[in-house]
């Protein structure tokens, strides 16, 4: 931020610090292991100078500063620590606990109560003040996060990390002088995305965790950090524990690539594993029943079963998928049971869906194997232009940066149907229809053309430069401003912007539970990157999952071997697996749960029941594991060590913390003890030596020649008799089958529902809250109705987790790489 | 209610919404800030409401319930409170059965407590609308006041 700014020199207590420019005596201190005391004080937010406990005495200067809000200047002598200072510092905290409650016996926040520890270190054991105590009523209406105002302090904190951070604002300091206290509008309950940022921020007792709620004394924690399991931007959770439970999830502004911030999921989302769904025992099926048995029971019954197959029909009838939950080294041993117990390269995931198109595209595209996300890469850029992409839900702290980007003056330009927090930040949002990005994108290409806003030479050089430029010939902007009903002015104000700016990058998800973006919106998107001579980097598309990006590492894919390199002869992909009848006998689920978070429910179910042998391997009894003939219970996130790596490439240790449920055991190790039982031993027999066998995995590189891949943009069918464009998707608070797993998210979401715009609520007869019928041509259910202006007319947006309303019942898959839209209606129910 | 809005929408919409101008333009229409025309804003100008609340519950030109036609206002500075000025309010609550910052059941008066306005030379000061009334008693301003429900 200050790069080229030149630095200087100061004295703070005799240590001779040497900083740029800028920075704040605090931040100088912090940074040179010097503490300061601060109450309202936060890395992420602006100076606010509010509690004065920062202040510092400067040599030469007859009044004390604040050390956050005062710049480090050059040759400053500065003291941190006098006999005035502890004096001043004494005076503050005594004013501050005029009105504070001191019921300290009751409140959570005791022990690391920023409050309690300064009037331990300077606090005078009497007041001289005498004053009104406030006496509100605790609020404990919202979910997840209580609000006790008679213990707030005013730092603003709350405040200014829900408004400033997150974007969000839910919160204000609301009257004047006694009566200013921190409080929603209107004085109601809050009802926010409950991301809990604030309850992290807050330095006392004032916002509390609701699940945490006199749960333990903080004193009695043990503290262990690890890697949150939900998306693949892999933030450092510190997990408190007591008794071997863990109680509660924080954010700690030094750890990890998010410093301190966490989504709703990763800090009230991860008691999923103390679900009363989690299988205990191995459980095989008979006379049409799951009987519980003992692991060698169930070992022996699948080796006999896979061994069975293998021997009457052939390896080739043997199919497996792997998760993007699960560890890297879970997901290796996999692969590796696949390929030499059983011999055969019919192993698939999830990611076939999102990250493996996404991959095709790069690698057609840039001539690379593995295209890493930057953590900040919105950071510093002109121009963000975010394609039907929602990543404040998919990939919440990352999403953080482009909200950082936009305050620090890039412009941001959200092209969606929907509206998203990023859409409410944007300097334009431009609604969209639903998977016309590939329009769009040809648009802009066609515009910097025209226009001459591309390096000529190096773009004519690239492979294929004459068929993207027939293929982009007739998308002039009267036509892209047709299709994706997007104003033509507000598409060339875009474009213009984008196209001129000299630091930009794109952005977009791509994913199993969004079915707005195909391959051909990826293709077209690298299309642009390429035409623009701007660089693969330019281009930033995050996995989809915690372990998605090592899942994809470690071969779990029909045509690649770990490291990616290409197999001679590919197996069978999902599509093949899941969706076709009678391609394989024998079915090996680890961590997936294919009928609620695949497309198109129906045939799987068909396919799957038909099927010989189907284990499933899980943390708990999934819709799925309901079909199947043995069920093998695993241990969670948590239980278990391994590696995730996440959408950065980083790869980060994630620990065992807390004993395994049940009889449950990690992924690996029952696919070790399986191919002992087998027969086969693959020599693994510790995690070490299953972690260096993963270490010396060459990673394949790619041969990086540019091409441009120029997909034709296919327009989906239109129908009258379904009149509506059904966009699947996350909401904030639930990512798939593990949010809905977890009691506390689902205090705040508990059921599906399905956005409708005003305007068609009114033609329609929708009423908010009621239940419709939904119906495509695929099948049917029934959905409740929330009624919105975030959506668009005609589009619908529904998130697909949630099991008993089986939206995926309504969706398609489509192996031609197009976005698999569905189109539907809605029909009330009198 | 949905037109008067738009007009102000319309005007505010260059000036990257100015929650003050706006708020004075709610109560001038309105007389209050209702909740309704808040939400309605923040939605439109994507500006969370609770900044339009914590600015409007920290001045005391902005009300958050319905203000009466007529407007008291009891100085309660120190020279008009020597000189009994809180007799006067309680008169007056007391009258018109109604607290302090409360409106009467006809919406005619609204009764609010003032820090000082300056002219203590005159105290104790009441003002009923712009009108300045020093060195009154209680029963004066009972009868002025009582004069404005007849008009």
């Amino acid at each position: 931020m200050f790069g080229g700014c030149r630095m200087i020199n100061l004295t703070i207590d005799g240590k001779q610090i040497k900083i740029n420019k800028g920075v704040t005596i605090l931040k100088a201190a912090l940074d040179n292991d010097i503490y300061i005391p601060h109450l309202c004080w936060d890395h992420r937010l602006t100076p606010y100078g509010g509690c004065r406990l920062c202040m510092v005495e400067i040599k030469d200067q007859p009044r004390l500063f604040a050390a956050c809000s005062m710049p480090a200047g050059d040759g400053m002598v500065v003291y941190t620590d006098t006999e005035q200072l502890r004096k001043v510092r004494s005076t503050v905290v005594e004013l501050m606990l005029i009105h504070h409650p001191l019921d300290c016996p009751v409140c959570d926040k005791a022990g690391e109560c920023q409050l309690q520890i300064m009037s331990f270190k300077y606090g005078a054991n009497f007041s001289r003040f005498k004053g009104e105590r406030k006496n509100a009523p605790e609020d404990t209406g919202s979910p997840m996060i209580s609000r006790n105002t008679n213990r707030c302090v005013l730092c603003g904190k709350c405040v200014r990390v829900c408004g400033e951070h997150q974007g969000v604002g839910a919160i204000n300091f609301i009257g004047r002088g006694f009566e200013n206290v921190i409080s929603p509008a209107f004085e109601e309950t809050l009802d926010c995305e409950f991301c809990g940022q604030c309850v992290d921020a807050c330095p006392v007792g004032a916002l509390g965790s609701k699940p945490f709620k006199h749960r333990a004394r903080s004193w009695v924690l043990e503290s262990y950090d690890n890697i949150c399991p939900y998306c693949s931007v892999g933030c450092t959770v510190t997990l408190d524990l007591r008794e071997g439970e863990i109680l509660r999830s924080r954010g700690i502004s030094t750890k990890g690539i998010n410093k301190g911030d966490l989504c709703g999921k990763g800090r009230y989302g991860l008691d999923f594993i103390y679900s009363d769904a989690r299988l205990k025992t191995p459980m095989i099926r008979v006379d049409g029943q799951l009987k519980d048995v003992s692991w060698d029971e169930a070992l022996k019954y699948i080796a006999d079963g896979l061994i069975d197959i293998k021997n009457k029909k052939g390896a080739d009838r043997i199919g497996a998928i792997g998760s993007p939950r699960c560890t890297v080294e879970d997901n290796y041993m996999l692969q590796n049971f696949m390929r030499t117990v059983i011999g055969t390269n019919n192993i698939d995931s999830s990611a076939r869906f999102g990250f493996a198109v996404f991959n095709q595209a790069i690698e057609m595209a840039f001539g690379i194997k593995r295209l890493p996300i930057e953590m900040d890469a919105p950071l510093g850029k002109n121009v963000i232009l975010v394609f039907e992409s929602d990543v404040t839900s998919t990939h919440p702290v990352w999403g953080l940066k482009f909200l950082e980007a936009k305050q620090k003056g890039s412009k941001l330009i959200i092209v969606d149907s929907r509206e998203t927090k990023l859409a409410r930040h944007a300097h334009m949002w431009l609604k969209i229809k639903p998977g016309t990005t590939q329009v769009f994108i040809y648009g802009m290409i066609k515009l910097a053309y025209d226009e001459g806003l591309y390096i000529k030479e190096d773009a004519e050089k690239i492979e294929n430069f004459s068929k993207l430029i027939e293929l982009v010939q007739s998308y002039t902007p009267e036509l892209v401003a047709k299709i994706t009903t997007i104003d033509k002015d507000d598409f060339l104000a875009a474009a213009s912007l984008y196209l001129t700016s000299t630091s930009r990058i794109i952005t977009l998800t791509i994913a199993a539970a969004e079915n707005n973006k195909g391959f051909n919106t990826i293709a077209s998107a690298c299309d642009l990157t390429n035409f623009l001579g701007d660089g693969p980097k330019a281009l930033q598309s995050p996995a989809e999952y915690s372990n998605t990006f090592g899942l994809w590492q470690m071969g779990i894919a029909p045509n690649i071997k770990p490291g990616g390199e290409k197999v001679e002869k590919p197996g069978k992909t999902v599509y093949e697996m899941l969706y076709k009848k009678d391609e394989i006998d024998a079915l090996f689920l680890m961590g997936e749960d294919p009928l609620i978070t695949y497309p198109d429910l129906k045939t799987i179910e068909n396919v799957i029941s038909g099927l010989q042998l189907l284990i499933v391997q899980d943390i708990r009894l999934t819709e799925t594991a309901k079909l199947a003939h043995v069920v093998l219970p695993a241990s969670s996130w948590s239980e278990k060590d391994g590696t995730f790596i996440n959408s950065m490439g980083r790869s980060q240790t994630v620990r065992k913390v807390i004993m395994e449920k049940g009889e449950s055991l990690p992924d690996w190790q029952i696919l070790n003890k399986l191919s002992k039982v087998m027969g086969q031993s693959l020599g693994i027999d510790n995690l070490k030596k299953l972690q260096s066998e993963v270490d010396d995995i060459r990673i394949i590189a790619g041969d990086k020649r540019l091409r441009y891949i120029a997909a034709p943009y296919v327009e989906p069918p239109v129908t009258a008799e379904y009149p509506f464009i059904m966009v699947t998707g996350n909401s904030m608070q639930h990512s798939g089958t593990l949010s809905v797993m977890s009691k506390s998210l689902t205090h705040v979401f508990s059921d599906a529902f399905i956005q409708v715009n005003t305007e068609d609520a009114l033609k329609y007869g929708l009423v908010d809250g009621s239940y419709a019928t939904l119906e495509s041509i695929k099948g049917k259910t029934v959905i409740k109705i929330r009624v919105t202006d975030e959506v668009s007319p005609g589009v619908l947006f529904v998130p697909v987790h949630f099991k008993h309303v089986r939206v995926n019942e309504l969706t398609r898959i489509a192996e031609d790489g197009t976005a698999p839209l569905a189109l539907v209606k809605l029909t009330p129910i009198k | 209610m949905e037109s008067d809005l738009n007009k102000m929408l319309e005007h505010y919409y260059e000036m990257d919404g100015n929650i003050i101008s706006i708020l004075q333009d709610m109560e001038e229409t309105f007389g209050f800030i209702p909740e309704d025309a808040v939400n309605w804003f923040s939605h439109r100008l994507s500006i969370p409401a609770a900044r339009f609340f914590g600015t409007a519950t920290f001045y005391g030109q902005f009300h958050l319930t319905k203000q009466g036609k007529h407007i008291i206002k009891v100085c309660r500075g120190t020279a008009c409170h020597v000189k009994g000025s809180q007799k006067i309010s309680d008169d007056i609550q007391r009258e018109f059965s109604i607290g302090v910052g409360q409106t009467t059941k006809d919406e005619l008066f609204t009764l609010e407590h003032v820090a000082c306005v300056g002219a203590c030379s005159v105290a104790p000061v009441t003002l009923v609308g712009k009108e300045v009334n020093g060195k009154v008693k209680s029963s004066a301003i009972l009868k002025k006041i009582k004069q404005l429900r007849e008009v």
